[in-house]
């Protein structure tokens, strides 16, 4: 626990470094006292449930880099969807059960699904375990949920497990 | 030729923004004038870039930093106020 | 033009082509599900697009701006968060689907509690 608390109050020092543009040992000190500020008002509100066991960071990389492709594919894809001539494409709300149990993993897998392409996450069930997904054209529900199975979650399970 | 480039752009940022406003004011319920809303400001930022590059001036950096996150919230608040007529949760 | 001004003008097409088009999906599309695939992506792609052409067209001066890439993170992070939000309060709300929907699972969820629309 104690070594997570140091990391995040480096993490602040090194913002608020960034955020005043000077780069001295002076200012490094102050971020760092403003980041033990911040966690104390805000004890009341962080758990620390951090579920990474080692810190894998390939896995983390090829994860980002997943990000950013899926983005640029999903932009791709609103310009078929909205520069069509005849706006014929047939929405739905699909039901996706997931494996992963965590809250971290699922608000992970979550803001992947939004930023695929022409899905994106609406709610959740009681338990946190399924995800509704609004989706713009859903003729195969079935191949949708195989889609999101094998290429996100088996990369979110490579970071945390 | 880049100058022209740049005002080019303006002129097209400028009439999306025209855009969203419109969906802001026929939105037929609030969700579409909170998403309208929503996407002025993220463009908004980068129409804030734009000008940045024509003037020639970083000045603008905090303004790019602080609109970003207000943007973010306002969203997050309206969206829950419209979902429960409460901000804050009480757990 | 130099070759820096050539990098920022291709960066800044693509972001304004991006903004552009999400600005067409936001008044073409017919409910509020499908504006917010277009107001959530798109926008946001632009957005970063435009940003990634401010930080490089500064770089020739010397000047690395940390700000512009923290308001890029920032955008990244929590666009597909203020996406869900939306979607949920609308369905939440009872804002009516668009006619060719062909599936509605969440209908299950919702079924004992009466949702009103708001129009």
């Amino acid at each position: 626990m104690m070594a997570i608390k140091i990391l995040t109050y480096l993490f602040v020092a090194v913002i608020w470094m960034f955020l005043q543009n000077s780069f001295t040992p002076a200012s490094f000190v102050f971020g760092f006292l403003i980041g033990i500020l911040i966690l104390f008002i805000l004890r009341r509100f962080l758990k620390f449930d951090f579920p990474i066991r080692k810190l894998n960071l390939w896995a983390i990389f090829k994860l980002f880099i997943l990000f950013c492709v899926e983005l640029t594919k999903a932009n791709i894809d609103m310009v078929k969807v909205v520069l069509k001539p005849k706006l014929d494409h047939q929405p739905g709300i699909v039901a996706v059960r997931t494996r992963l149990e965590t809250r971290l993993e699922i608000s992970l897998l979550a803001a992947l699904i939004s930023l695929t392409p022409g899905t994106v996450s609406m709610d959740f069930s009681e338990d946190n375990k399924t995800i509704y997904i609004h989706s713009i054209h859903v003729p195969d529900k079935d191949e949708m949920i195989a889609d999101i199975r094998n290429s996100f979650e088996k990369a979110i399970m490579e970071v945390t497990k | 030729m880049f100058t022209y480039i740049v005002y080019t752009v303006l002129v097209v940022i400028m009439i999306s923004l025209i855009l969203f406003l419109v969906r802001i004011f026929i939105g037929p319920t609030i969700s579409d004038r909170i998403m309208g809303l929503d996407a002025f400001g993220v463009t908004l930022v980068g129409f804030i870039g734009v000008v940045m590059i024509l003037q020639d001036t970083i000045a603008y950096s905090d303004v790019v930093l602080v609109l970003s996150i207000l943007s973010f919230v306002g969203t997050i608040a309206m969206t829950k106020f419209i979902e429960r007529g409460a901000v804050f949760d009480d757990d | 033009m130099t070759t820096i001004e050539i990098i920022t003008s291709f960066f800044l097409l693509v972001g304004t082509f991006f903004v552009f088009l999400s600005a067409i999906g936001v008044i073409r599309l017919k409910d509020v599900y499908s504006r917010v695939h277009s107001a959530g992506k798109s926008s946001t792609f632009g957005m970063i697009s435009l940003m990634i052409a401010t930080f490089i067209y500064f770089i020739p001066e010397g000047i690395i701006n940390v700000k512009i890439l923290l308001a890029i993170l920032f955008v990244f992070m929590t666009a597909p968060l203020g996406a869900l939000m939306l979607n949920r309060s609308a369905y939440r709300n009872g804002v009516p689907l668009e006619k060719n929907t062909i599936r509605d699972d969440l209908q299950e969820k919702y079924k004992d509690e009466k949702l009103e629309s708001t129009e």
